[in-house]
């Protein structure tokens, strides 16, 4: 199928070519715009079936395909922690018709990876950012703490006895671990897990005293008390956890843990493109049935201009930098 | 209420015209994709879940309960036929079963291949029934330390299941370890054996693997022999298993169905283990055993009811505790979470309806694999009737095309590549590739396992003797080391082989 589609492609290139200059030159005039999307347009979803990012995706997918006037595909392209299904997005036509939804991992990865197929600041860009979400921290039953200050006492006075979980090295609720570390000064140790759902059997268990973990993932343990949760990450109180303080309401302020997502394309599109697909993605944010549907997971919907999608990009990607250096987390 | 009044509940639900054609389309999907390589039922599930959002909860469970285990029976199909094990479960299988299939047998070995299913997943709906919540507890009992002595136990198992010479199968095992090292590391991140490549830093594809050994490799060792050994396999023979044939199944399949049952309850790797150790156990108490791997007719039996019985029983920790054993069933929890209901002990007292529904959908949905699959076996073993000209290139293609939509990934191909060569080589040096996949499956798992134990206790190794059930595997892994060492025994082994 591939080689089919190369043979074309060096058959049709000199036509391509052409086409090219003309929409080039029909993008400078603003007719882009009038004629995008023309054909559907595929948004990469770079992790297996099943995550978060998955079911999001296809929601957006479905409502961008009525917002878009166009049939919007998800297309799963996992790999090596969403640096493989990002980079064929980075590779490919700035046209429009390829994006792709990210989450933390798309500003923990540059810092982290000894090495990038990619740029981020230079290959893509960000059409909008699209939710966010806080994390839940949820202790082991036995964990004689209620609340957040409760739990930072009781580390102090357990130094190096707790561990806390975590879906893997540099995924977001390793770092949000780390940052809590790094803010108070406790001394815990990280245990990785392939997924954060793997860990509640050995945090029933008291096995593992915490977790900074996803809702999603959280929620068929916290309902019956099976893991106890005592805070948010965000800096407003959770729809899901409205009893629930945030942790910078109960002392550590500004501490803010996100597991926002957001939609890229590859850089150069032309700005009317852009504006129409950010526009598009705007409309579909707003629509009932999506803002229903992430709620069931714990998501808020949120949609932003290209420009602050950007801003709000760069303080994170600093962000985590400045956690990942502090606490020598480095790959290889 | 009582357990029979909980399951009449539970089939006054599944038995619904709505549920049974849900039930029906589930297995039937998963025949499908379990027959197809490359698409497996995590991506069917997937794809379906944006439609199961507008189903009844307790339908969309159903159907997607029945792709799973359809797809479980569906990989035995194909392994059976043409040697191509869709999933490390049904690896074991294609051991005798594809030998059966060649000598003539494919009808018996699928025949025996539904009939033990059917009758493991009767076993299990009341296994479920009766003891999900005493079973569930016994899952919890199990972390880091419990599962590492497991996987040991089921690797040094793994040895035993050879045939031939045990350094070669010790060998086997160790480069299989090796292979399922690559990657990146759980616990740093840091990427090992991957030269490089970003293709290879989620590690070897396990479908890759399988198909270029069991699939491609044994091709070209087909194609070395003579066309009037390799015309045998076209024989067809009888089409259903004789009363003989189920009559000497029966015990295997009963000792497949108990091992499949215990081991599918535990959530971190048990049900995947469940059809090897089921074969592993076959090999030890069966009589004449020397016929394991020949084309034994209980060398199918065994392992496809442990596998369907473990298949079965792992919705246990899903229903009861909401931790999901597999990818599958991760989905199955996040379709339920969509439409309101968290996973977890609740679920059997605040929706009796769903939980009882769904366990008696499984034995309908059995049945129904039954009455799909005796009817289609007629027309699989046509299939061997064409000449194998034809059917080489078609396994390769199958194959390729197979391997690529897994992931979309080249690397994938490529690395199939290498495993052809290196698969023919051991064919021809006469390694036997089991111990190897086993060895790449359950090296990782306990590689994690391990570190895990190990960083919890902070590098205390005492933890695998102080909790019993770890002492207990670790125990028994040494009794089979022991078994396996013991000269007299090795020497009578090897005189076995030498027939």
């Amino acid at each position: 199928m591939k080689s089919a589609k190369v043979l074309r492609s060096l058959v049709f290139a000199p036509v391509m070519l052409a086409m090219a200059g003309a929409v080039t030159f029909a993008a400078s005039t603003g007719a882009a715009a009038q004629t995008y999307p023309s054909k559907p347009v595929r948004l990469v979803l770079p992790y297996s079936p099943g995550g978060i990012i998955d079911y999001v995706g296809r929601t957006v997918a479905q409502h961008l395909s009525t917002t878009l006037g166009q049939q919007v595909i998800a297309e799963n392209r996992p790999g090596a922690g969403g640096i493989t299904g990002t980079d064929t997005v980075a590779r490919s036509t700035p046209d429009g018709y390829t994006i792709v939804i990210m989450d933390p991992a798309i500003v923990i990865n540059p810092t982290l990876q000894p090495s990038m197929p990619y740029d981020l600041f230079k290959q893509l860009e960000v059409v909008s950012m699209i939710s966010s979400s806080p994390e839940v921290v949820v202790v082991a039953p036995e964990l004689p703490v209620k609340n957040m200050s409760e739990l930072i006492a009781y580390a102090k006075a357990n130094p190096g006895k707790l561990n806390f979980a975590s879906a893997g090295i540099g995924t977001t609720p390793h770092l949000a671990g780390e940052l809590f570390k790094q803010r108070t000064g406790v001394d815990a140790t990280h245990v990785p897990y392939k997924s954060i759902g793997q860990s509640y059997p050995d945090m029933m268990s008291n096995k593992i005293q915490f977790a900074f973990s996803s809702i999603a993932g959280a929620l068929p343990f916290t309902t019956d008390n099976r893991v106890r949760p005592i805070a948010t990450t965000g800096l407003k109180r959770s729809e899901v956890y409205p009893d629930l303080q945030t942790v910078d309401e109960s002392g550590l302020k500004g501490f803010e843990v996100d597991l926002w997502l957001g939609i890229f394309a590859p850089s150069g599109m032309p700005a009317d493109v852009m504006s129409k697909l950010n526009g598009a993605l705007g409309e579909a944010l707003k629509n009932p049935e999506l803002i229903k549907a992430f709620a069931k997971v714990g998501v808020t919907a949120r949609g932003t201009s290209p420009q602050e999608g950007a801003a709000f990009l760069k303080s994170e990607f600093d962000k985590w930098k400045k956690v990942i250096e502090d606490g020598k987390i480095k790959d290889n | 209420m009582d357990v029979f009044s909980n399951i009449a509940l539970g089939f006054g639900v599944a038995a619904t015209f709505q549920n049974i054609l849900y039930c029906a389309l589930g297995a039937f999907l998963g025949t499908v994709v379990g027959v197809l390589p490359g698409i497996g039922p995590v991506t069917t599930v997937a794809m379906l879940l944006p439609i199961s959002f507008t189903l009844e909860p307790t339908s969309a469970l159903i159907m997607m309960a029945g792709i799973y285990y359809g797809a479980q029976y569906g990989g035995s199909t194909t392994a059976i036929l043409i040697n191509i094990p869709g999933e490390a479960s049904s690896v074991v299988t294609s051991l005798d079963g594809h030998k059966m299939a060649r000598m003539g047998r494919a009808g018996p070995a699928l025949g025996i291949a539904a009939l033990g299913s059917f009758f493991a997943g009767t076993v299990a709906t009341f296994v479920v029934s009766f003891g999900a919540p005493p079973l569930a507890r016994m899952a919890l009992q199990f972390g880091p330390a419990e599962y590492f002595s497991l996987m040991l136990c089921g690797l040094i198992a793994a040895v035993v299941l050879a045939r031939g010479s045990i350094v070669k199968a010790i060998a086997m095992v160790v480069l299989g370890l090796l292979f399922g090292l690559a990657g990146s590391d759980v616990n740093s991140g840091v990427r090992r054996f991957t030269f490089g490549f970003q293709g290879l830093a989620d590690g070897i594809e396990f479908v890759a693997l399988s198909m270029a050994i069991y699939g491609i490799a044994e091709v070209a060792i087909n194609l070395e022999r003579k066309a009037s050994e390799v015309a045998v396999a076209g024989r067809v023979g009888s089409v259903m298993p004789s009363w003989a044939d189920i009559r000497h199944c029966i015990p295997s399949v009963l000792r497949g169905t108990s091992l499949g049952s215990v081991l599918g309850v535990l959530p971190g790797g048990g049900a995947l283990l469940a059809s090897f150790a089921a074969y592993t156990l076959e090999k030890k108490v069966a009589s004449h055993p020397r016929t394991f791997g020949e084309g034994d007719i209980r060398g199918v039996a065994a392992p496809e009811s442990a596998n369907n019985a473990g298949a079965q029983t792992s919705f246990i920790p899903m229903l009861t505790l909401g931790i999901p054993s597999n990818p599958t069933m991760a989905l199955m929890i996040g379709a339920l979470m969509v439409h309101g209901i968290t996973p977890g002990p609740r679920v059997m007292t605040d929706r009796p309806d769903l939980f009882w529904g769904v366990v008696a959908s499984m034995w309908i949905g059995n049945l129904m694999l039954v009455v799909l699959n005796l009817p289609m076996i007629g027309l699989w073993i046509r299939l061997l009737r064409m000449p194998y000209r034809l059917m080489f290139p078609a396994i390769v293609g199958f194959c390729c095309v197979g391997t690529y939509t897994i992931n979309s990934n080249v690397t994938d191909v490529t690395v199939m590549a290498f495993f052809i060569v290196f698969g023919y080589l051991c064919l021809k040096l006469d390694c036997e590739p089991a111990p190897l996949i086993l060895g790449f499956v359950l090296g990782p798992m306990m590689e994690e396992y391990l570190r895990r134990a190990l960083l919890i206790s902070r590098g205390d190794p005492t933890v695998f003797v102080t909790s019993p059930i770890s002492l207990g595997f670790l125990i028994a892994a040494a009794l089979l080391l022991l078994v396996v060492a013991l000269p007299a025994i090795r020497k009578k082994r090897e005189e076995a082989m030498v027939e």
